[in-house]
């Protein structure tokens, strides 16, 4: 991956401290461009502080990100959105009190004033809209406000969110937190179909099964800087990481 | 196109909302006929003057609703440009002789103005915080158009001649000033209305809702509060420079007051802030009842007391306003409306289905 086209986000000695916690602490580590990215590591390992620095929701202290090429070091949240980056959160976050389908159109980027002030249900942004919902499977849900979904379908929601984005690549954290297997299950052959149409995903989790079945690569932190990456295989392979993991 | 017989029985839910849009559109003509009727109702200059008053807290409340209700960043500071607009609005028509009207427009535009850094810097800060600094600047105007006497007129007041020739009576005033406030709350009424169906008010809403992941989503969030806020500050100057014309006095103490801002706010949540009309009935409410405790009560502060009372009544039972409550109550009743539970039956015996088949295919696969 030495060519500009298959640079995906790449950071350089990223940091960030909490008080005397480095939470990211020098961080460089490059992801690869239309595969199947993962970020794993023990719990308190920087990961999700990583994400939030590296998509703008927190300034690092020091370092550089990029994104194909592109600086996007300290550059606000809705810059690096409309850079082509989308995320999920961890634990999930939907607009409770708009139905599923406006959360959907909060999606959808105008680009001009007139654009802006015209009605948001335009028919184009509905159909897609709709679209993504049948393709996650809660399309029969659109008129429900967003609180009124059940936990596993507010997951499915802000996925959906994401993608009427339109981003290239798109950071799940922790995608499987907290749902049942047959979800998990869903989720998972939608990163797949998603990434065979050429989406890059960088995905945070817990799950190794998901994790290990889903990725082309796999980076593994710890004390907020990356201690080994590869295959799955060889990954599971390393003895580093068995000790982060295991202490042994 | 809808059919007449979905229009005339009302099953299903495209019949349903055909009759809620039916209603709706019944509700407002009695709405526009009501104001109309107001002032040939009103049986004497007192009590049409009691409704000058309430359409001046409904204009106030609407334009608080701007950045309360979209974004919900809630502003007790909102003071700072009625004030402002009103003695903009005084101040050019005294010393620039500009004509009352145009005095009035250019006040609301330079509040506007004004309200772009004051914007810049307070909606840095969300929550409690914003609350504290949007007081912030209501206190410093207070003590500046206090203390700079040879312009403001101080503590003094400042007296602002009537826009309409003498020969014009006080019921005739009222009466004016009324359709005057009530033409100004239809167009803040419009304004909102436009903004809550377009993108821009649903960017709004998920500002209010979840502003981080707004912003994720590509949302520029702080362009969007500062435009909103802005327009809120202009039309809560118009209210405040009409209020001047047609009051014709203006003191610090009561331009600039905490108090003020209060209402607003209580006006708004007691309506409901996510409804277009919440502020306008929460106006008419507080508005009467701050009057009826007045007439009864005098200068006592027992009015205070009610309002506070009030308050909290709301914010116990009906914390999402009257409309919200009034509406779900009205849908509980309704037979055909699609409740959650209908809803989530259908979903599962879907889930099931889907489940069932995503079996089926990954036992195939392991074969």
């Amino acid at each position: 991956m030495s060519t500009d086209a298959g640079r995906s986000l790449e950071t350089e000695g990223l940091t960030k401290s909490f008080g005397g916690v480095r939470a990211v602490d020098g961080a460089s580590v490059s992801f690869h461009h239309g595969k199947v990215n993962a970020l794993i590591g023990p719990n308190g390992s920087g990961k999700t502080t990583f994400f939030n620095c590296v998509t703008g929701m927190i300034r690092p202290d020091s370092g550089t990100a990029s994104y194909r090429g592109r600086d996007i070091t300290r550059k606000p949240p809705h810059w690096i959105a409309r850079a082509g980056i989308g995320r999920s959160f961890q634990l999930c976050r939907i607009f409770p009190r708009m139905t599923v389908l406006e959360n959907m159109l909060v999606s959808v980027r105008p680009r001009t004033l007139l654009a802006r002030i015209v009605s948001a249900r335009q028919r184009a942004d509905m159909e897609r809209a709709r679209e993504l919902l049948t393709r996650v499977g809660i399309d029969h849900l659109e008129n429900t406000e967003a609180r009124d979904l059940s936990y596993g379908q507010q997951k499915l929601l802000e996925l959906a969110g994401v993608l009427m984005a339109g981003p290239e690549t798109i950071m799940l954290d922790e995608p499987a937190g907290g749902v049942n297997p047959a979800l998990i299950e869903r989720i998972g052959s939608l990163v797949r179909s998603l990434n065979a149409e050429g989406k890059t995903f960088l995905i945070v989790e817990h799950n190794m099964d998901m994790v290990m079945s889903l990725s082309d690569h796999v980076v593994v932190f710890d004390r907020g800087r990356p201690i080994a990456e590869g295959t799955p295989d060889e990954v599971r392979a390393d003895p580093r990481v068995l000790e982060a993991y295991l202490g042994i | 196109m809808r059919s007449d017989s979905e229009l005339v029985t009302g099953h299903g839910p495209r019949g349903g909302r055909t009759a809620v849009r039916a209603a709706r559109l019944v509700g407002l003509l009695a709405l526009i006929a009501l104001v109309i009727a107001f002032p040939s109702m009103a049986p004497d200059s007192f009590i049409l003057s009691v409704g000058v008053v309430i359409m001046s807290y409904a204009v106030l409340a609407t334009s608080w609703n701007f950045v309360g209700g979209f974004t919900g960043y809630v502003s007790l500071g909102h003071a700072s440009y009625s004030g402002l607009g009103g003695y903009a609005t005084a101040l050019l028509i005294l010393r620039a002789d500009v004509n009352p009207w145009v005095a009035m427009i250019l006040a609301g535009l330079i509040v506007a103005a004004i309200a772009v850094p004051v914007g810049i810097a307070s909606l840095r800060v969300r929550g409690a915080s914003f609350v504290i600094v949007s007081i912030a600047l209501v206190l410093i105007l207070l003590l500046v158009f206090q203390s700079w006497g040879t312009f403001t007129g101080g503590s003094n007041g400042l007296r602002i001649p009537r826009p309409f020739s003498d020969d014009v009576l006080r019921p005739e005033q009222h009466e004016r000033f009324f359709y005057l406030h009530a033409a100004l709350l239809a167009v803040a009424l419009l304004c909102w209305w436009a903004i809550n169906r377009s993108r821009f008010g649903i960017g709004l809403k998920a500002i209010r809702e979840d502003e981080d992941k707004a912003q994720s989503l590509g949302v520029p969030t702080f362009a969007y509060k500062l435009v909103v806020f802005v327009i809120s500050a202009f039309f809560t100057a118009l209210a405040g420079g009409l209020y001047a014309l047609w009051f014709g006095f203006l003191d610090p103490i009561f331009q600039f007051s905490i108090l003020v801002g209060a209402y607003m706010v209580l006006m708004s949540l007691l309506g409901g802030i996510r409804s277009l009309f919440g502020p306008l009935l929460g106006a008419v409410i507080v508005g009467y009842a701050m009057e009826f405790f007045k007439a009864q009560y005098g200068d006592t502060q027992a009015h205070l007391i009610a309002m506070g009372a009030l308050l909290g009544v709301v914010v116990l039972f009906m914390p999402d306003g009257i409309i919200p409550a009034l509406t779900n109550l009205v849908n509980r009743l309704r037979p055909q409306a699609a409740s959650i539970r209908e809803l989530s039956a259908a979903e599962l015996a879907e889930q099931r289905r889907e489940a069932e088949a995503a079996d089926d295919t990954k036992e195939e696969v392991h074969r």
